[in-house]
């Protein structure tokens, strides 16, 4: 009797362990992004200089929109990746970005110090182009298929290799 | 009386105008109680585990923000929380959905629960099972012989007395 009911508790004590096991080793600030298989939306806006810009697939190429901001520290490593990304793959995709909550001055003072890797970026002052799109810290990143289907979503900075991932996936 | 009746009258208006003051002291809007409401669903996604209601983020403010524009516009509660789901995943929602992978979430303590009541049961079963007496076995021949002969040896010393 016993014995039996060892066999039983045994297993499920197993079974807790390794869920456990799983949740620790699992990053609790990664969320899956339920946008992803989803369309673009196609927000409107003005870009840094103030032309009227459209979000979505740019130039009929596979897009990427990455959201960066001046005040963003994690931002300035990441531009760097996207400076060498925009030489790379400029040919067969566009590359444009959402400044999020940014003040003009200060956005444009950090493309000309740093180099601009994009097309335009999309001025969202208020934040409600960020909200529209589920962006909760930046820098964040899409990769947008040429059907405008986001096939990617980062969030966090990028390395050399997520940018080569997104780019092979967007690129399919 | 008169004086009476006068003192009466007084209080009476007293109490009328402190009535009026008090009802204006907490009378709220009923807008930003809906959009409390809604706010203490939702998670601040920058901050962990914070209803966007209690949280003073950037993120948060923006959030309330939209909501009492979409509450404005006459949306639903349950269009407004759908809003935030469609964009931030069910993350966003502070209590899990009671479908799919939440299902787990929800079913999971009650099972371990009922798991562990009947885990308890079957092991006191099994242990009051083995405490039970178990009647002694059989004298083998050898005992009995030494009790026969140990009770001989009794009665000759007492005949001896």
């Amino acid at each position: 009797m016993m014995r039996n009911v060892w066999w039983v508790i045994f297993p499920v004590l197993i079974l807790l362990f390794g869920l456990l096991a799983y949740g620790l080793t699992t990053n609790p600030k990664h969320i899956p992004s339920p946008l992803i298989g989803k369309p673009f939306p196609a927000l409107q806006g003005k870009d840094l200089n103030g032309t009227d810009v459209t979000l979505g697939v740019v130039d009929g190429k596979p897009t990427i929109v990455n959201v960066w901001a001046s005040w963003c520290g994690a931002c300035r490593t990441e531009h760097n990746v996207l400076l060498r990304g925009a030489r790379r793959y400029g040919d067969s995709i566009s590359l444009v970005a959402i400044n999020y909550k940014d003040e003009l001055p200060n956005a444009r003072r950090w493309l000309s110090s740093l180099g601009d890797p994009y097309q335009w970026s999309f001025h969202d002052l208020s934040g409600r182009a960020g909200l529209e799109l589920g962006v909760y810290g930046v820098p964040e990143t899409f990769f947008i298929n040429k059907q405008g289907i986001i096939v990617e979503k980062i969030s966090a900075p990028l390395t050399d290799e997520m940018l080569a991932n997104g780019v092979a996936l967007m690129s399919k | 009386m008169n004086k009476n009746i006068k003192n009466i009258l007084t209080s009476v208006l007293l109490l009328s105008i402190s009535s009026l003051v008090f009802s204006a002291g907490i009378s709220e809007d009923p807008l930003e109680r809906k959009v409390l409401d809604i706010a203490a669903k939702l998670r601040c996604t920058v901050c962990q585990n914070q209803p966007v209601a209690e949280s003073n983020s950037d993120l948060a403010k923006d959030m309330r923000a939209a909501i009492k524009e979409k509450l404005q516009q006459g949306q639903s509660e349950k269009e407004i929380i759908q809003f935030f789901v469609d964009r931030f995943g069910d993350y966003v929602l502070l209590s899990p959905p009671k479908t799919g992978n939440g299902l787990v979430v929800w079913l999971f303590p009650p099972i371990l629960l009922l798991f562990t009541f009947f885990a308890v049961v079957m092991i006191m079963r099994s242990r009051s099972a083995k405490a039970e007496i178990t009647p002694p076995s059989a004298l083998s021949k050898a005992d009995q012989e030494r009790i026969r002969r140990a009770r001989n040896e009794s009665n000759k010393s007492g005949e001896d007395e």
